[in-house]
């Protein structure tokens, strides 16, 4: 029963319908598998994967610790597997980048990442689609400062920070746009070392500006494994940002049952009364 | 008919009915009231920066006294001398509660002993003054002070009230309780935790 | 000695020797209130207003508990209510869920009274009140946007008061003056709150007095626009199609709240943000004065008047001139008076003259404001010989159903980004909103009317 209010919650945040539709050139997105957030083991898992690789550049400020009592951890293993430091755990998830140092070193600051799944919400696409595509979505690029970029963003200056556990991948990126009178097709192609080759075709006529990507795993179970703790760490950061829903929802139930039977009782009541009124 | 309009007699069914919605609409305000009641209660970060709080002994000379701070109150965890633990047995006569019975700021079970403490060598109590919440000095030496007299113990300097090493208000003082024990436990011989004392 | 003659007796008898006003009082605005007996659905919306004022008042004072009015606290202590008062993220909902249907309830509440000719005489004072009030909660809700300090806070407020900046002459100085400083930051955060938090709440407490006192004055309209007063019991002195207010429409009105609130709650439980339009998703962002949203727009309750801002471009001022030609010489020929004709005359020739001389920037805001005006003018537009719209030729309801068929598509275009789509669609809507009212004193009386009942027409339930 839980899960199914849950979900409901999901789809009237707008989560669960088709995004309007990716506009112009901006990538389609992959869906984020919704159910991922009401399962237990992958909110602690992607908890877990959260603390180990964001935690350290991204700041949640607005989280505490202990919140995290509601995926079903105790304070002993919080402050055992995912406290790094000596902050209590009663703290906020701060860190201890300083936000001038981090200009400085990738040009912008790491955005706070406690309300980022509704942050990133639009008319195109859902804030879990789009953190779930961006974070699946890195290829190697030898010519960029990092040595990565990105499908979802590109010029990211975000590193692959989980790159070791996708494993290498070759990209392939077609993109289709128009020069006024006709269309041209670009594909590049990125090998697992980053090198890249482009091929441009024009085609007769115009057609719709659409981008479309895929990727080829050397190590394919690596790969899987790599979407499932994705999935696992953007079902941990829908609840970040709204670590309540759930409780609200369960309420939500019972103050309508009550406000239903209350309307009944009204009902009569004005009923009692009206019946008079010729 | 229209007099019946402007006063409507209050018949079984409509009494049956105004109560019946009555009732229910009473429940469903109360029901509404109680979040709104409860944001006056602390918030998390008011509960973080209440929560308890570890002071390290493993520093404390004897005759010393270590000042840590909880929920905003100064405690005070004073390591007693032989001597200081004597006086404290001699001033039981001369203390308004020797036995730490009233309840204004109750003494936890574990502390209502001669001493006061948990270990015999480790006084820890709130340095705040049960009068009017000034904080005492000390610990001073017996004699070192007119005020204080012959017994050491501590001195709060706003109205004269005096305190023996074990905390206990001396006889004929403005404060009228003994200074205030809170809840602790050690964590282990060198630990001490201020705040909780859960499994102490 | 002093005392009234009291009928009452224990407390409340001593009270009423005392002040008897608390009485009488009671007795002329409820329980001997004499209120039209045919009310239907429409007419729920005034003291759902009532309620939603109280609700916002009461929220808004637990909200002030927590909420920091600093740039550098903001946003954070939103967030802070949210996740860590106790009940803090119910309070917060109750709030954002009571700003959007305070709008829903008002517009529906304004709709009722084009229906049915609530304004008409000798109602114009109250309808005047109500526009004022309604000019209030736009000024309340603006100013209440900027309070969470998001990015869709922060730039909705930067464009708003940069439309005064549009005024010739004085506007940047203006703008300035109102901003504190050279851009939205702390010093506007600070007044802002002051003026959400109490300036406007005054305000608006003093007007819904003022609006109730001035129909209880008058009395309430009704569906069939037929005056209950002039058809009184000769016993009583009451209107024969009366019923006071207690207890006949307490009970009424604690039923249609009970409806209210299954609405409200289940979007305050299930679907708070609802999709982004009452809590948008870009207000998730903390405001950057270094970096615009891609989409900017208001609120969904303001959409309306900002598409119209927005086709307010070049080519729009040409249709405009012509529209303001040719509404100038349906004028000139209307009026009788001489003087009249020639202030017709010189007025378009002067807004012919300033269309191409002023930026249609400013334009665009002069047709936003006129478009909230306009409904002031009601009281004289309408011309037509009876007030409700049951007994106006059916073609008139069609109409009024056009013009909000505009308004909502008006409103759904402005919460799109633009797009030639959308620009047609915004001038045509925009031309048709004016020409729904300022063509009104002539379509309003055109047609057949009904004839009047001269009691309510009233079905027994």
């Amino acid at each position: 029963m839980t899960r199914i209010l849950a979900m409901a919650a999901l789809i009237a945040l707008g989560w669960a319908h088709a995004p309007v539709g990716a506009a112009g050139g901006e990538a389609p997105m992959d869906k984020f598998p919704l159910t991922r957030s009401l399962d237990l083991p992958a909110l602690q898992n992607g908890a877990r994967v959260f603390a180990n690789y964001c935690l350290s550049c991204h700041s949640a400020n607005l989280m505490r610790w202990n919140r995290l009592a509601d995926i079903g951890l105790e304070d002993k293993q919080i402050k055992e597997y995912l406290i790094f430091g000596n902050q209590k755990v009663g703290d906020t998830m701060s860190i201890a980048l300083r936000p001038a140092d981090a200009k400085a070193w990738f040009g912008k600051v790491p955005p706070d990442l406690s309300v980022i799944a509704r942050a990133r919400t639009s008319f195109e696409h859902t804030g879990p689609d789009y953190l779930y595509t961006l974070l699946r979505g890195y290829y190697r690029d030898a010519g960029s400062p990092t040595g990565w970029n990105n499908v979802v963003y590109p010029n990211i200056g975000m590193p692959h920070v989980m790159w070791e556990r996708q494993g290498p991948r070759e990209a392939t990126i077609q993109r289709v746009s128009n020069d006024g009178k006709n269309a041209i097709r670009t594909v590049s192609v990125f090998d697992t070392a980053g090198q890249g080759r482009v091929t441009r075709e024009t085609l007769k006529g115009a057609a719709a500006e659409h981008v479309e990507f895929s990727f080829k795993s050397a190590d394919a179970a690596a790969a899987r494994q790599f979407d499932a703790d994705v999935a696992d760490l953007v079902a941990y950061l829908v609840f970040m940002t709204d670590p309540g829903a759930g409780s609200r929802v369960r309420i939500g139930v019972w103050v309508l049952v009550f406000l239903t039977v209350f309307s009944v009782l009204a009902w009569w009541l004005n009923r009692t009364y009206w019946k008079d009124v010729k | 008919m229209s007099s019946s309009i402007a006063n409507p007699p209050v018949d079984d069914g409509r009494r049956l009915a105004i109560a019946a919605t009555c009732v229910a609409g009473g429940a469903g305000v109360i029901a509404a009231m109680v979040p709104l009641v409860d944001s006056f209660n602390p918030s998390e970060r008011a509960k973080a920066a209440g929560a308890p709080v570890e002071a390290d002994l493993s520093g404390l000379t004897p005759g010393d006294k270590m000042t840590v701070e909880w929920r905003g109150k100064p405690v005070w965890i004073l390591r007693r001398t032989p001597q200081m633990i004597a006086s404290v047995k001699s001033t039981a006569d001369r203390v308004a509660d020797p036995a730490s019975a009233r309840n204004a700021y109750p003494t936890p079970p574990y502390a209502k002993n001669e001493l006061r403490s948990i270990k015999p060598e480790y006084f820890i109590a709130v340095g705040i003054c049960s009068h009017l919440g000034c904080s005492p000095v000390g610990p001073l030496a017996g004699g070192s002070n007119a005020q204080l007299g012959a017994d050491p113990g501590f001195l709060c300097p706003c109205h004269g009230s005096t305190f023996d090493l074990a905390g206990r208000v001396f006889k004929n003082k403005p404060a009228p309780d003994n200074l205030e024990v809170p809840p602790h436990k050690y964590l282990s011989d060198a630990v001490v935790l201020i705040g909780d004392d859960a499994n102490a | 000695m002093g005392l009234h003659n009291t009928e009452y007796k224990g407390l409340l008898g001593w009270i009423d020797a005392r002040m008897p006003t608390m009485m009488a009082e009671y007795k002329r605005h409820v329980s001997e209130y004499y209120a039209p007996k045919n009310f239907n659905f429409w007419y729920i919306f005034g003291s759902l207003a009532l309620v939603v004022l109280v609700l916002q008042i009461v929220t808004g004072i637990f909200l002030t508990m927590h909420y920091k009015p600093d740039a550098a606290m903001a946003f954070a202590s939103v967030e802070y209510i949210m996740r860590e008062v106790p009940g803090g993220w119910f309070i917060r909902y109750l709030h954002s869920t009571g700003a959007s249907f305070f709008f829903i309830v008002v517009y529906l509440h304004m709709f009722r009274g084009l229906l049915y000719g609530s304004y008409r005489k000798p109602r114009e004072l109250i309808w005047i009140f109500g526009c004022l009030i309604f000019l209030c909660l736009m000024a309340e809700a603006f100013f209440g946007y900027l309070l969470p300090w998001g990015q869709m806070s922060y730039w909705g407020a930067q464009v708003i008061v940069n439309l005064f900046a549009a005024i010739p002459l004085i506007g940047p100085d203006l703008a300035l003056w109102i901003r504190g400083d050279y851009v939205i930051g702390d010093a506007t955060l600070n007044r802002f709150f002051a003026f959400h938090v109490i300036a406007i709440p005054l305000l608006l407490l003093g007007l819904a007095v003022a609006h109730i006192l001035a129909l209880h004055d008058v009395g309430s309209n009704n569906p069939d626009g037929v005056e209950i007063k002039d058809r009184l019991d000769p016993a009583t002195g009451k209107p024969l199609d009366g019923i006071p207010f207690h207890p006949y429409y307490t009970v009424h009105d604690i039923f249609g709240l009970s409806l209210f609130m299954i609405a409200f709650f289940a979007i305050l439980f299930f679907a708070p943000e609802l999709f982004g339009y009452f809590i948008e998703w870009n207000n998730f962002i903390p405001a950057d004065p270094l970096q615009t949203p891609t989409h900017i727009a208001p609120v969904w309750y303001f959409t309306p008047y900002y598409s119209i801002l927005r086709a307010t471009t070049t080519e729009f001022m040409l249709v405009l001139a012509v529209a303001t030609v040719l509404y100038g010489v349906l004028l000139f020929f209307a009026l009788r008076s001489g003087i009249g004709k020639a202030v017709v005359a010189v007025t378009t020739l002067v807004l012919l003259a300033g269309y191409f001389v002023l930026d249609p920037k400013f334009w665009g805001v002069v047709l936003m404001g006129a478009s909230t005006l306009i409904f002031f003018g009601l009281p004289w537009l309408d011309q037509a010989p009876v007030k409700s719209m049951r007994y106006r030729p059916g073609w008139h309801f069609v109409l009024l159903m056009a013009f909000a068929v505009v308004f909502i598509v008006l409103g759904y275009f402005g919460t799109q980004p633009p797009s030639p789509v959308n620009q047609y669609t915004s001038m045509v809507g925009t031309l048709l909103y004016f020409a729904f009212f300022l063509l009104m004193p002539w379509w309003s009386r055109m047609g057949g009317f009904g004839p009047v009942p001269d009691r309510v027409s009233f079905a027994a339930h």
